[in-house]
């Protein structure tokens, strides 16, 4: 094998500018696919952080079947949820658990009106963990004590003409289905420099939350703050087993449409990334037909030497293959340098925060990754293709007779 | 000149197989930008008919004061007297149709469920709300006299587990600021296909509206859909000594534009970046076929064959390989968007977002235009010429002695 490869590798030199111009073809191919990679990775990863700013965690746990009715923000109280909370805390990557009640609402005044999300939550034990806490800038956080005061989001405040003392009409639903209107005092506003996802979100401390939906000392979200951005798979499994009966769900769940989104841009960039590479393919195709026909002695002369037709047509596609791979190379210097330009300038989609909920959780400028998230599964399909690329020439290779090919002019 | 194409053919014909594999990358090309193309202008121009149909309209008369951000039913916000505002606009000649709407912003409970929805209450019986009205898949649609009756879209019925003749519970801001509530019967249920929309919004006659959210005889819009979107221009100017604001489609849906816009951006480099891969397959065949026949054009040049000749010569031949890839690719990427436009690609809800401003059916549908088809042509036919100078000019440039005799 070894000597086979050796024989490829110096076959495939032999004429420089024609290897070196396929490589440069596959080598656009990939570099697409990284710049690719890059900026989808750089979008999930500007939403990601975001995300968890707003969700106030990596980790949402729910009652059973709560995810089925995601967005419905049904008010379906944990069971146990000190349990819940005591048992995140016991995972050493957990920074913090708290307890939530989450629910839809419509908060009202003579401006305007808008459909929320209303959170209730532990003041004191968010504080370190919550970004809407930290960045206030009017007013004051909730306390535990807290009762009829909301705190919003200055795209909120704003849009409603409302600030610090002013007086909101907030509906909400309780358990008995009945709803609940009541006039609460806006204590402080917080700001998180994406006015469409602030307008969308409003804190109450979670006594308050419990007496207005008649849930008393429960609550129906556990958030889970973990040390390190990217070990929710694991921590989500280790706490799977250790909570039957919850839902243990990460940020994703709550934006299904981003989900979809990427699964359907995604898919059709797979799709059409092997077309590009069977473009490139054929490129190698081309060059291996006359490197057979050039070397129809060299062929007949292996075969004298007793070659068989396998180990010939072997040698074929072990050079594609290498061609393909010289590309790989090719393409990752290309589409690193790709990268690392847009990651000096960014991509600015700011604009487009109104397409859907998900974008409006980008409040600057895109950076791409490097783009090499996918790159091992990339370099296969590069691989594979210059190796049913390289299938005819080599199936045209062992087909001659030695005889024949040896007296070919 | 036809010597010269005759010459190419035959040189072309002398390796069939390789011939078809080099057309094949420029077809395959070709026929991936094409879809592509297709693909986002079916997806842009569905975005924005269904986003004028269902939402913006050609055209919307507002009080000055009115801020679309807010939903405010302020009373100052309002335009007072609509029906007469309405059939006012309806009066000039390209309206084909001009409808009331009243904006609120409302919050739904039925059962165990809740969730916020923005109310439209309007006029059952204008053509302007054909699109909800064919759209009814149960139940019946709303009456101007109706008291009682809502009309929900279906992913919101499903979500709640609600069917026509079910109650629910519907809170509205109103114009004071306040809140009220009333229970409303569900009359009919519609679709759209257009999930943003259908997930959102619910309609209450606009008379129900009004006394629902305290604003009689007010309405936040005056809906104006035109025969042609072209006329938008003449109905603003005939419009414009009047007291209102005047929002037409395209100030309207301005994200829809960038967005277009920013695709477009990508789109450019995205087809260069295909062609040039295919225009590199196609210069290592042409230059493999230049060193092939390097005798050959020893001999041509000995005989006396100008190097301009010699090079029109490889030109004509990348032509030809040029019009025979792209008349493939053109076959090929016709059958694969004729696929597309009439079954469509089923995206799903991916811009499920409330109060999207960016409305587009669950399905998109590849539409490929005139325009689009040919500057795709021409881009990949001068890259493809492009991309045969380098071989052309190299065998151009080959010494007739040294040529000659190089070794087969």
């Amino acid at each position: 094998m070894k000597l086979y490869l050796r024989l490829a590798w110096r076959n495939i030199w032999r004429h420089r500018r024609r290897t070196l111009i396929i490589v440069l073809a596959m080598g656009l191919g990939l570099a697409m696919m990284m710049f690719y990679d890059g900026l989808m990775s750089g979008f999930d990863q500007a939403i990601y952080g975001n995300a968890i700013k707003v969700l106030g965690g990596n980790i949402q746990i729910h009652a059973g079947g709560y995810s089925s009715e995601a967005g419905q923000d049904p008010l379906t109280p944990l069971s146990d949820d000190q349990g819940v909370v005591t048992a995140a805390l016991a995972q050493p990557q957990v920074l913090a658990a708290t307890r939530r009640i989450n629910t839809g609402g419509l908060v009202s005044s003579r401006e305007g009106a808008f459909a929320v999300s209303i959170v209730g939550i532990e003041p004191e034990k968010e504080l370190a963990v919550n970004l809407a806490a930290q960045n206030v800038i009017a007013g004051r956080y909730l306390t535990a004590e807290d009762g009829d005061v909301i705190f919003v989001g200055k795209g909120l405040a704003d849009a409603m003409g409302v600030t610090v003392g002013d007086r909101i009409t907030l509906v909400g639903r309780s358990t008995h289905e009945q709803t609940r209107n009541r006039t609460m005092t806006v204590t402080g506003i917080y700001d998180l420099g994406m006015p469409d996802v602030e307008k969308g979100t409003i804190y109450i401390s979670l006594g308050e939350a419990q007496s207005l939906y008649d849930l008393n000392g429960q609550s129906t979200e556990v958030a889970v703050v973990l040390k390190q951005l990217g070990q929710e798979a694991s921590v989500i499994r280790a706490l799977q087993p250790v909570l039957p009966g919850y839902d243990v769900e990460s940020w994703r769940t709550n934006f299904p449409e981003l989900v979809a989104a990427m699964e359907t841009k995604n898919g059709v960039m797979d799709i059409f990334s092997i077309i590009i590479l069977g473009i490139a393919g054929i490129g190698i195709l081309n060059l291996l037909l006359m490197a057979v026909y050039e070397r129809t002695r060299e062929i007949g002369l292996l075969g004298a030497l007793g070659l068989k037709p396998r180990q010939i047509s072997l040698l074929f596609i072990l050079e594609g293959t290498l061609i393909g791979l010289v590309g790989v190379a090719a393409g990752i210097v290309l589409g690193l340098l790709f990268n690392g330009l847009f990651r000096q300038v960014g991509l600015d989609y700011t604009a487009f925060s109104g397409v859907t909920d998900f974008m409006a959780l980008i409040s600057e400028r895109i950076y791409p990754s490097w783009g090499v998230e996918k790159l091992p599964g990339r370099a296969l399909t590069v691989a594979i293709i210059s190796a049913l690329a390289a299938f005819i020439p080599a199936r045209e290779a062992a087909r001659h007779e030695p005889a024949e090919a040896l007296h070919h002019v | 000149m036809i010597k010269l194409i005759k010459m190419a053919l035959r040189d072309l014909g002398r390796n069939r197989r390789r011939t078809f594999f080099s057309a094949l990358a420029l077809a395959l090309g070709l026929a991936l930008l094409l879809l592509m193309a297709s693909f986002i202008r079916g997806e842009m121009d569905g975005a924005m008919d269904t986003t004028i149909r269902l939402q913006s309209g050609h055209l919307q008369v507002r009080a000055q004061s009115y801020d679309e951000s807010k939903t405010s039913l302020k009373w100052e916000d309002l335009i007072e007297d609509p029906d007469q505002v309405a059939a006012q606009v309806a009066s000039l000649a390209p309206v084909k149709a001009a409808s009331p709407r009243l904006f609120a912003t409302g919050f739904a409970a039925a059962g165990n469920h809740t969730t916020g929805v923005r109310i439209i209450g309007i006029d059952p019986l204008s053509e302007a709300n054909a699109p909800y009205r064919e759209g009814l898949i149960s139940g019946d649609f709303l009456t101007p006299d109706d008291r009682e009756g809502i009309l929900i879209g279906r992913p919101l019925a499903d979500k709640m587990g609600l069917n026509a003749g079910d109650q629910i519970l519907l809170s509205a801001n109103t114009s004071d600021g306040d809140v009220s509530e009333q229970p409303f019967t569900i009359r009919g249920i519609y679709s759209t296909q257009t999930s943003a929309f259908d997930t959102a919004v619910v309609f209450l006659p606009l008379g129900k509206a009004q006394a629902l959210t305290k604003t009689e005889n007010h309405a936040s819009t005056i809906f104006v859909l035109l025969n042609d979107k072209e006329q938008t221009g003449a109905v603003v100017a005939a419009l414009q000594s009047s007291n209102y604001a005047l929002l037409t489609w395209t100030e309207m849906n301005d994200l829809i534009i960038q967005t277009e816009n920013m695709a477009n951006g990508f789109m450019v480099l995205f087809y260069l970046i295909v062609l040039g891969i295919t225009a590199t397959v196609i210069v290592n065949t042409l230059v493999m076929a230049v060193f092939e026949r390097t005798r050959e054009i020893g001999i041509l040049a000995a005989i006396g064959m100008k190097g301009r000749r010699i090079m029109a010569m490889f030109l004509a031949e990348s032509s030809l390989l040029a019009v025979g890839g792209i008349l493939l690719g053109l076959v090929l990427g016709y059958l694969i968007v004729a696929y597309f436009t009439s079954y469509g690609f089923y995206i799903g809800d991916i811009y499920g977002s409330s109060g999207s401003d960016f409305l587009i059916y669950d399905t998109i549908y590849a539409k490929l235009t005139l325009g689009d088809t040919a500057s795709l042509t021409l881009i990949a036919f001068v890259i493809t010429l492009l991309a045969g100078l380098y071989p052309a000019v190299l065998a151009a440039r080959m010494e007739p002695v040294e040529a000659l005799r190089a070794e087969k």
